[in-house]
C-alpha cells in the first residue's frame, strides 16, 4: 500500500478522531451524496423507471401505434393458459439449474486441479481463462459448427463408437449442449473466484491435519469444502442470476428450437415484443423474469449484509 | 495447499491438467484455424488442424461482404464509452458509498445493489420506450445509453475503496486538500487493480451485447458487429470460413485488453467474483 509523502500512518491516527466543525462536516457530507448522485439519478431513469413502466404495461394491450388499452390481468391469464410460455418458463429453470449446476462443480474442479500444480499453472489459466474473453457472438458460432452433425463433436466420438448425434435438432441433446456451452464459457471465469476462495484458506490448517494422520481426501472433506462454503454459495447465486438472463446463446446456436426445446422467457419476451410488438404481454412475460431473479437477487444481498456484519465484528 | 494432492503422481496431474486446459482451447485453436482454412475444407470427415493451404485472404474478403469496418467501429465508439462511463460513475459512486457517512447512505446502495435484479433483458421492452421518448433509437448513444453505468462495478468499487485507511484522506484534509483532490491523489492511485478489472468487464460486457442493439437499432449505420456478424451468419452465400475470420477479429480488442492490464489484473481478479 502507498503511503502519502511527509507523513506516516502512526503520525495522522495521533491526530484523530478529528472534531471539525459542524458545518464543515456537513459540507464533506454533501460532497458524498454528490458523489452518488448521478448513479443513483441514472438507476431511476434506466432501471426502476423502466420497471415500474413494465408493470403497469403488463395490464395493458399496448402495440406501440395506440395508446395503451387497459385489459386487467388478461395477459397473465393468457400467459397461464399459452403452452409456449410454460415451456419457455420450464426451459429457464432447466437451463438455471443445470448450468449452475455444473459452472458450479466444474469451476470447483478446474481450481483444485490447477492450485495443487505447480508448473505451467499460470499458463494453463491464462488458456483457460480466454474462453471467459471471446465475445459471446464468436463463442455461439463456433460451437454451432462444432455441434454440427459432421463437426468436431461427432468427430472425436465417433472412434469411441459413439454413433452419429445431431446434437441440435435434436430435442433432447438440444438443452445439454447450450448448457455445456454456458459451462465451457462461464467455468474458467468461477474457477478465478475458487482460487481466490482456496487462498484464503491457511496452510497451517492442512499441515495440522496432515500431523493427525488425516488422507488426501479426509483433509478435502473436513478442511476445503467447508472452508470453501461461502464462495461456493455466492457461486451459485452468482452463476444462476447469469444464467436466468441468457439470451444470445440459445437464440443464436438453435434459433430456441427444435420445436421450442431450448426457446427461454428473454427470447420469448423478444420475439413478443419486438415481432410481434405485443408490448403489454411482453412486459408481463418480463414481471416474471423479474421475479426469478428477484429471487437470487434477494439471496445474495442476504449474503451481502452477512458479510458486512461479519467484517463489522 | 499443495500438500492435499501432492505426492509422486505430479507428473501425472500435469498431464491430466494440461488435457483439461485442451479442452477449453481447442474449440478457440478451431476458430483460428477454420479462419484461414478454403471454404470448402468445412464439415470434412476430420479436421485439419493445420491448413494445407492458407488463406489468408478470408480476413479482407469477409471484412468486404458487409459493413463490418462501420460495425467494428460502432462496436468501438460503444464499447469505450461505456468503459469510460464506468470507470468515472462507478468510481465516483463507490467512494461516496465507501468514505463518506450520511444519512441514507445504507438504503442508495441496497437500491443500487438491488438493479442487480434488473438486468437489460428483464427491463428489454420498457428500456426501449424509453430510449424511444428520449430519441435515441436507432443512435449510438441508444446502445450505450442504459450500459453507462452498472450495479456490480459500484459494488466492486467501493468494496475496494473500504480497505483504503480513512486515515489517509483525514489528514490530506487537514492539509486543506479538496474533495476531489483527495479522490483523485489518494484514491485513485490506490485502486490500479480494481480499475483494470473493472475496464475490462466493462468493455467486455458491451463489446458482447446483442439482444440490445437488435432491439433498438434497425438501421444499418449504427448496427455493431454481433449483429453485422450474425446478419452475416444468416445469408447462406457466405462461408463459414470468412464467419470465423471476423470471429477472430473481434476477439483481439477484448484480448489485447486483457494482455494490457494484465499485471493489474493478476492482483484484482480475486475481488471481483461477482460476475461472468
Amino acid at each position: 500500500m502507498s503511503s502519502i509523502p511527509g507523513a506516516t500512518a502512526r503520525s495522522l491516527s495521533a491526530r484523530a478522531p478529528l472534531r471539525w466543525p459542524l458545518h464543515y462536516r456537513l459540507r464533506i457530507q454533501l460532497w458524498g451524496v454528490g458523489f452518488v448522485l448521478p448513479t443513483v439519478l441514472f438507476f431511476l431513469v434506466f432501471k426502476y423507471g423502466p420497471m415500474l413502466w413494465a408493470m403497469g404495461l403488463s395490464f395493458t394491450s399496448y402495440d406501440m401505434m395506440k395508446t395503451p388499452r387497459f385489459v386487467g390481468v388478461e395477459n397473465y391469464a393468457s400467459l397461464s393458459r399459452d403452452p409456449i410460455f410454460i415451456q419457455a418458463l420450464l426451459n429457464t429453470l432447466v437451463y438455471i439449474a443445470g448450468s449452475t449446476v455444473f459452472i458450479t462443480a466444474v469451476g470447483l474442479g478446474l481450481a483444485l486441479a490447477i492450485n495443487n500444480r505447480g508448473r505451467g499453472r499460470r499458463l494453463c489459466l491464462a488458456g483457460m481463462f480466454l474462453t471467459n474473453i471471446m465475445p459471446i457472438v464468436a463463442v455461439c458460432l463456433v460451437w454451432r459448427f462444432l455441434f454440427h452433425p459432421h463437426g468436431l463433436i461427432n468427430q472425436i466420438l465417433s472412434p469411441l463408437g459413439v454413433g452419429r448425434i445431431d446434437w441440435l435438432t435434436d430435442s433432447a441433446t438440444a438443452m445439454p449442449a447450450i448448457i455445456g456451452v454456458t459451462v465451457w464459457r462461464f467455468a474458467p471465469y468461477f474457477m478465478v473466484v475458487f482460487l481466490a476462495g482456496l487462498l484464503a484458506i491457511p496452510r497451517e490448517y492442512y499441515e495440522a491435519a496432515a500431523i493427525d494422520g488425516a488422507g488426501v481426501l479426509r483433509r478435502f472433506r473436513s478442511i476445503t469444502l467447508p472452508l470453501l462454503m461461502p464462495v461456493t454459495f455466492f457461486v451459485v447465486v452468482v452463476a444462476a442470476l447469469l444464467s436466468a438472463r441468457i439470451f444470445l446463446m440459445p437464440f443464436l446456436i438453435t434459433g430456441g428450437g427444435p420445436g421450442g426445446a431450448t426457446r427461454v422467457l428473454s427470447m420469448l419476451i423478444y420475439e413478443t415484443g419486438f415481432s410481434y410488438m405485443k408490448m403489454g404481454r411482453a412486459a408481463a412475460i418480463s414481471v416474471v423474469l423479474f421475479a426469478i431473479a428477484m429471487v437470487f437477487t434477494i439471496i445474495q444481498m442476504r449474503l451481502f449484509a452477512r458479510n458486512e456484519e461479519d467484517a463489522a465484528a | 495447499m499443495r500438500q492435499w494432492l501432492a505426492g509422486p503422481s505430479a507428473l501425472l496431474g500435469l498431464l491430466a491438467l494440461a488435457a483439461l486446459t485442451a479442452v477449453f482451447i481447442l474449440p478457440i485453436i478451431w476458430m483460428v484455424t477454420t479462419s484461414f482454412q478454403a471454404g470448402e475444407k468445412m464439415f470434412q470427415l476430420t479436421t485439419e488442424w493445420i491448413p494445407s493451404v492458407w488463406h489468408p485472404e478470408n480476413y479482407p474478403n469477409a471484412m468486404g461482404r458487409a459493413a463490418f469496418p462501420l460495425f467494428f467501429r460502432n462496436s468501438v465508439i460503444v464499447s469505450a464509452a461505456v468503459m469510460v462511463g464506468n470507470l468515472v460513475f462507478c468510481t465516483l459512486a463507490g467512494y461516496g458509498l465507501a468514505k463518506y457517512r450520511f444519512p441514507g447512505a445504507k438504503l442508495l446502495l441496497l437500491l443500487i445493489l438491488s438493479t442487480l435484479m434488473l438486468p437489460l433483458e428483464v427491463t428489454l421492452v420498457p428500456t426501449f420506450l424509453v430510449i424511444h421518448k428520449l430519441g435515441w433509437v436507432n443512435s449510438l448513444q441508444g446502445i450505450a445509453g442504459p450500459l453507462l453505468i452498472d450495479a456490480f462495478g459500484v459494488f466492486l468499487m467501493r468494496q475496494f475503496i473500504l480497505k483504503i485507511p480513512t486515515d489517509y484522506l483525514e489528514a490530506a484534509r487537514i492539509d486543506g486538500a479538496g474533495e476531489l483532490r483527495i479522490l483523485w491523489k489518494i484514491v485513485l492511485p490506490q485502486c490500479r487493480p480494481v480499475l483494470a478489472v473493472l475496464a475490462l468487464l466493462a468493455f467486455r460486457d458491451s463489446w458482447d451485447q446483442f439482444l440490445w442493439p437488435l432491439a433498438v437499432v434497425s438501421h444499418d449505420d449504427y448496427r455493431t458487429y454481433p449483429l453485422g456478424l450474425v446478419r452475416f451468419g444468416e445469408d447462406y452465400g457466405n462461408p463459414p470460413t470468412e464467419q470465423m475470420a471476423i470471429a477472430v477479429l473481434a476477439t483481439i480488442p477484448v484480448f489485447l485488453l486483457f494482455l494490457l492490464l494484465q499485471r493489474a489484473l493478476r492482483s484484482g481478479f480475486g475481488l471481483s467474483g461477482l460476475k461472468g
